[in-house]
């Protein structure tokens, strides 16, 4: 009689133990993720009471998304507001972040020191302290500050405005990028650390075969840096993404804050989730263009 | 012909050359080095700068406000008042102890969690797995705020699956287990217990990559002379993480010290110092203070300063490690 072995093989064993450590995460997938993502949404579809006995729902179709795009008052202004602040920082932010990982990965003297110094936004640059540095005392910043110093004494950004006739939307978008340029700096932490991350894994032989090769550095970074760094590119402007988006500088999420608190779920989620929807598009397209014209050439 | 002549003969023309050239390489990467060093001084200063400003300012007395020709080192300096104040204004030391008990511990809790995941993830193949990296990817995806309404509606009645709810209907609210979470460290340690806390997505990813770069034949041998996967685990794969461990604590403590969304949420008072840091406008007000004044914003510096005291300190320690280990935690595709 053959003995009943109690499993077929080790891929079986492997596989259900792979269950078992993800087991826990899966829980927490459905319990603080799935579920209030669906509830979310579905909230934002109806008309939301709060009674003392929970939350009563009651499903009126599209008549919040209605509500928000053709009778309140603010709300494509805020949208359109913070879509061209995330739209004009997010490039700017992956491509600082590049290349301040890429001057702090070569191995140099005062490497240490430098890295020590750039990596003190990661500390101290989310949440509350650089609200009220950079907003509160922006008046005061600025006046007595780098920023208007720095651009002043080189050029004063009217000037060239008129000089160039340039229009008037690009112009109010150029000084934001001046104006916020310690913002966007300090917004870059945690993107140069994941990229340096990135680039200490790329396999030093592929550097070694291009100088052989006699590949200029120009070619070595379009031709082995940037394609070997394609996810963690992905990862980062997904991060920025995530980060831009949820800052609560942008006015739909600020106002969300204050109406989450005056208990007015479903309006709240009809608010964001169009928001997401349409940050969410954008991001789609940038990765779609990254993945098909950038990312595929190289590889 | 003088024996030198004839040496000079019979040496490698290009050897001059090759010379010449190294020479010149040498003296472009020099300019190069100092070009970097430039533009590296060039950007830390900018990024610095804000850190100046605020030390400086927070120790501006009242005589000094008016002065702006001295930002730097102010004319006359006080620091017991402007601190005294701030102190007071952001409640320091039930803040800072709120901030441990909510936001640190959840966040330790969820480096451990998260490292167990992820091990998941990265070392074992099964059916469900691309299902579920998809999932993982949409929690990275979808930022907190989007599922923070429904998140806050079931915490106010905590149940599992649905079963003490049924309890409840069963004997028409008699029985009633479902606890209030909102205001109690549970709301924070809960989603942290099983993976899902604050950035969790970000953190398992991290996770991930560092565990796939470890060498796998190690394991493999644990596995032949008969160590389960828990055991590989423990004994084998995370004894050989410190780097990644740093990474990723020093992500997480940072993350949660500064959260101002979560606890401004789930908190309705004892809230955590991040939260007082945030309205202090109000509390200023409220104290007959303009925010906008001169003279505020010594305070507002101060308080700033008081809050990342901690973290500094805490990067002070950690700083060479970390640096060292962002090196080999290594995030390929």
């Amino acid at each position: 009689m053959m003995k009943k072995k109690k499993y077929r093989s080790i891929e079986q064993l492997k596989s259900r133990y792979g269950y078992g450590f993800t087991a826990l995460w899966v829980i927490g997938f459905i319990l603080f993720f799935g579920f209030p993502v669906i509830q979310s949404i579905l909230y934002s579809f109806s008309t939301v009471n709060l009674s003392a006995d929970g939350v009563n729902t009651n499903f009126v179709g599209l008549k919040n998304y209605q509500y928000l795009f053709k009778e309140h008052p603010d709300y494509t202004g805020w949208l359109t507001g913070d879509l061209s602040t995330i739209l004009y920082s997010l490039p700017i932010i992956l491509l600082v972040s590049l290349v301040l990982s890429l001057l702090l990965n070569q191995k140099f003297k005062g490497r240490i020191f430098f890295r020590a110094v750039y990596f003190v936004p990661v500390i101290i640059a989310s949440g509350a302290v650089i609200t009220l540095m950079f907003q509160t005392t922006s008046e005061e910043l600025t006046g007595a500050g780098v920023s208007t110093a720095i651009t002043s004494s080189m050029f004063s950004i009217e000037d060239v405005v008129g000089w160039l006739n340039i229009p008037d939307k690009i112009a109010q978008i150029l000084k934001d990028i001046i104006n916020n340029i310690f913002d966007l700096l300090w917004s870059c932490g945690v993107q140069t650390v994941l990229f340096i991350a990135g680039l200490q894994s790329i396999p030093a032989t592929l550097y070694e075969a291009s100088k052989v090769e006699g590949a200029t550095k120009w070619e070595e970074f379009w031709f082995i840096t940037f394609p070997s760094l394609g996810s963690v590119t992905l990862l980062v402007a997904v991060y920025t993404m995530v980060d831009i988006f949820t800052d609560t500088r942008n006015t739909v999420v600020n106002k969300a804050y204050t109406m989450i608190n005056s208990g007015r779920f479903d309006e709240t989620s009809a608010m964001l989730w169009a928001y997401f929807a349409l940050v969410g598009i954008i991001m789609g397209a940038i990765l779609f263009i990254y993945n098909r014209f950038l990312l595929k050439r190289w590889q | 012909m003088t024996i030198a002549d004839i040496k000079n003969m019979f040496t490698d023309p290009t050897k001059d050359i090759l010379r010449k050239k190294k020479a010149l390489n040498r003296s472009a990467s020099l300019a190069w080095y100092v070009l970097r060093i430039i533009i590296l001084l060039a950007i830390g200063y900018i990024i610095i700068y804000p850190l100046f400003y605020m030390i400086a300012t927070s120790l501006r007395s009242r005589q000094s406000y008016y002065d702006s020709a001295r930002v730097w080192i102010p004319s006359s300096v006080t620091i017991d008042f402007n601190y005294s104040e701030a102190w007071k204004f952001i409640k320091y030391p039930e803040g800072l102890a709120n901030t441990v008990i909510l936001e640190i511990i959840a966040g330790l809790i969820e480096v451990v969690t998260c490292s167990i995941v992820a091990y998941g993830f990265a070392r074992f193949k099964f059916k469900l797995k691309p299902l579920f990296t998809a999932g993982l990817f949409l929690t990275i995806l979808v930022p907190e705020i989007m599922v923070i309404i429904p998140r806050m509606v079931t915490y106010s009645k905590m149940d599992i699956l649905g079963i003490f709810g049924l309890l409840a209907d069963l004997t028409n609210g008699a029985v009633d287990l479902r606890p209030n979470l909102i205001g109690s460290p549970l709301a924070f340690y809960l989603p942290s217990l099983f993976a899902m806390g604050l950035r969790s997505g970000i953190l398992i990813y991290i996770y991930i990559q560092f565990f796939k770069g470890l060498p796998y034949e190690l394991e493999e041998a644990a596995w032949v002379d008969g160590a389960g996967p828990v055991k590989t685990f423990v004994s084998i794969a995370l004894p050989s993480s410190s780097v990644v461990f740093t990474t990723v604590t020093v992500f997480s403590m940072i993350w949660h010290w500064n959260d101002t969304f979560l606890a401004s949420m789930y908190v309705d008072s004892n809230f955590p110092l991040s939260v007082h840091l945030n309205r202090i406008n109000q509390t200023l007000i409220a104290a007959a203070y303009y925010p906008h004044d001169p003279e505020t914003q010594s305070f507002l510096m101060a308080a700033c300063f008081l809050f990342i005291l901690p973290p500094l300190i805490f990067y002070m320690f950690m700083q060479r490690k970390f640096i060292e280990s962002i090196d080999r935690v290594g995030i390929t595709g």
